[in-house]
């Protein structure tokens, strides 16, 4: 499970310049969620705060219960493990094939090569690159190389999926097709958290959306009911 | 006290058999870049080698030295040569001050007598001696020391005696032999000396090809980190590296050693062979190849650690 709590976060810089402002909300277990707001708006440090790379100036941010602060070093290596995180740069290893990239996650916990294989090819062909295992990232589309991102991502069969804007380089209908793959994971269980500027799309999605401004949230949309997303544009994962 | 969970998901625990695999895949990566970087690598091992081979190479010629040392029968002394007109009584006193000294093991007085009987053999003159009409040769006496007595004491001795009554002269004999145990005690602490320094050297050199490692893999490093590797899994493949580095530098020293055997053993053998010994080079046997293996790994693993605390402690994951 992964439920995540932002109680009253602040965070300051040693400039004195403020992203976040005593924010305060909740992402329940399984839920899907935008962040949305000009850039500077406070949305990179949002999702930075969630992966323990950096830590509140004030207040705390609880996942399952557990303030990040008081993790261990050990049990940050746990808690990022269950953690799977898509970058608008992809953050590929450039001398790593598109196999060994989408293995790192499975290598770190030490599953055998056997079951390595296994998922890396499923989670390859969920996001339709089966057959190009075998290529460097240079070799691929930045389309590509994102979807390969994905595939790391999730190829841990993570509680909590982070994306920062994960369509920035891409077009509408790639977007789109990513989004909702996003929100495919997230009917499997997955807490989804997509930090993304492009309205149009998140108005699309319908799903729950924080509107961020100078380090406050000043707009919550709730997920719309009807329909389901997932459905309406149905990708193989 | 209730209980204080610390960790969202506790239950996620890695099995020993994937820390086994982390090892293996991590050893077999870190061979691999090492020898696909043959040029660097060998420059790695050279240096190393070099600094292993100095001390290591002083540590058998001081073995060998000991060991030429310890198989010869000679002992340094003193000789006491009196006057032509000393009187018995003045040598038998002066033989057994000396002799009561706890530095002597053996006191040998040669009368003036004794001392013509000598000479008219080993000289081969014979009777043609006994035209001088006098004998010209003085009483002497020779003291062997108890091994191991130090130059210094020898000298306050002979400085002693030679105020006695009756002396003519004290002759301190230092042997050869003496003087290679001395040479040998210098050869042993330059040997710790360059050892302490060129270990120094081989870390600093190690940590120095390691950050250049850590540097090229900074982004694969931050995705490690990402996806949740421990620190330990993070400093793996350079301690790996420095142990790969040091051990090839211990390679590249037992070569060396060993070549400079190879071209002293002629010359040496001859030398020795001048005072009737031969040689046995002794030292460069399979435990010290051990050694020095183990040696140059583990100053490998010392300087990838110096160079994983200094980068890697600042090491972020965005």
């Amino acid at each position: 499970m992964g439920h995540v709590e932002f109680k009253r976060v602040t965070r300051r810089f040693d400039n004195g310049h403020e992203a976040l402002k005593e924010v305060s909300t909740e992402f329940p277990e399984g839920s899907m969620t935008f962040l949305t707001g000009h850039s500077g708006a406070g949305k990179s440090t949002f999702l930075k705060l969630l992966l323990a790379a950096d830590s509140p100036t004030r207040g705390s941010i609880l996942v399952n219960g557990v303030d990040l602060k008081g993790i261990s070093k050990r049990g940050l290596a746990r808690y990022r493990r269950n953690l799977g995180v898509v970058f608008q740069d992809h953050h590929l290893l450039a001398q790593r094939t598109v196999y060994d990239n989408v293995a790192i996650p499975l290598r770190v916990i030490g599953m055998r090569e056997k079951d390595v294989e296994r998922r890396v090819r499923a989670a390859l062909t969920g996001v339709e690159l089966i057959g190009k295992e075998g290529l460097y990232p240079r070799h691929l589309s930045t389309g590509e190389q994102q979807r390969v991102g994905i595939a790391r991502a999730v190829v841990n069969r993570p509680k909590i999926l982070l994306a920062d804007e994960p369509t920035g380089n891409l077009d509408p209908e790639l977007s789109r097709h990513i989004m909702y793959r996003f929100a495919r994971f997230n009917q499997m269980g997955t807490t989804v958290i997509v930090a993304s500027h492009d309205v149009g799309l998140i108005e699309e999605m319908g799903s729950r959306t924080l509107c961020l401004e100078q380090g406050r949230i000043v707009a919550e949309i709730p997920a719309r009911q009807e329909g389901n997303q997932a459905e309406e544009h149905p990708v193989a994962v | 006290m209730p209980f204080r969970q610390t960790d969202p998901w506790p239950s996620d625990t890695r099995s020993a058999g994937g820390w086994l695999r982390d090892h293996r895949r991590v050893g077999g990566e870190s061979f691999y870049f090492v020898s696909a970087r043959l040029g660097t690598s060998l420059l790695v091992w050279l240096v190393v080698g070099i600094a292993l081979a100095l001390p290591a190479g002083l540590w058998i010629i001081q073995v060998n030295m000991a060991e030429v040392s310890a198989g010869w029968e000679g002992r340094p002394g003193l000789s006491v040569y009196f006057d032509l007109d000393a009187t018995q009584a003045e040598i038998d006193d002066t033989a057994a001050m000396v002799g009561q000294q706890g530095s002597i093991t053996q006191v040998e007085v040669t009368t003036q007598d004794e001392a013509l009987a000598e000479f008219k053999v080993y000289s081969g003159l014979g009777d043609s001696l006994s035209l001088l009409g006098e004998n010209p040769l003085p009483a002497s006496m020779r003291a062997l020391l108890t091994p191991g007595v130090v130059t210094a004491e020898l000298d306050r001795l002979a400085a002693q005696i030679g105020k006695r009554e009756g002396v003519a002269e004290v002759v301190v004999e230092k042997t050869w032999l003496e003087r290679l145990n001395d040479l040998s005690a210098v050869v042993r602490r330059l040997g710790l000396m360059l050892g302490v320094l060129f270990g120094i050297g081989a870390i600093l050199v190690t940590a120095s090809s390691v950050r250049l490692a850590i540097e090229a893999r900074l982004e694969e490093l931050r995705v490690l980190k990402l996806v949740g590797a421990t620190s330990g899994q993070i400093r793996r493949p350079f301690l790996y590296f420095g142990a790969l580095y040091g051990f090839g530098g211990g390679v590249i020293a037992a070569m060396l050693i060993a070549l400079t055997l190879l071209i002293l053993e002629p010359p040496l053998t001859s030398l020795l062979g001048s005072y009737q010994r031969e040689l046995n080079l002794s030292g460069f046997d399979p435990l010290f190849l051990l050694w020095l293996l183990a040696a140059g790994s583990l100053l490998g693993v010392i300087g990838s650690m110096v160079a994983v605390r200094q980068r890697l402690s600042r090491l972020e994951v965005l």
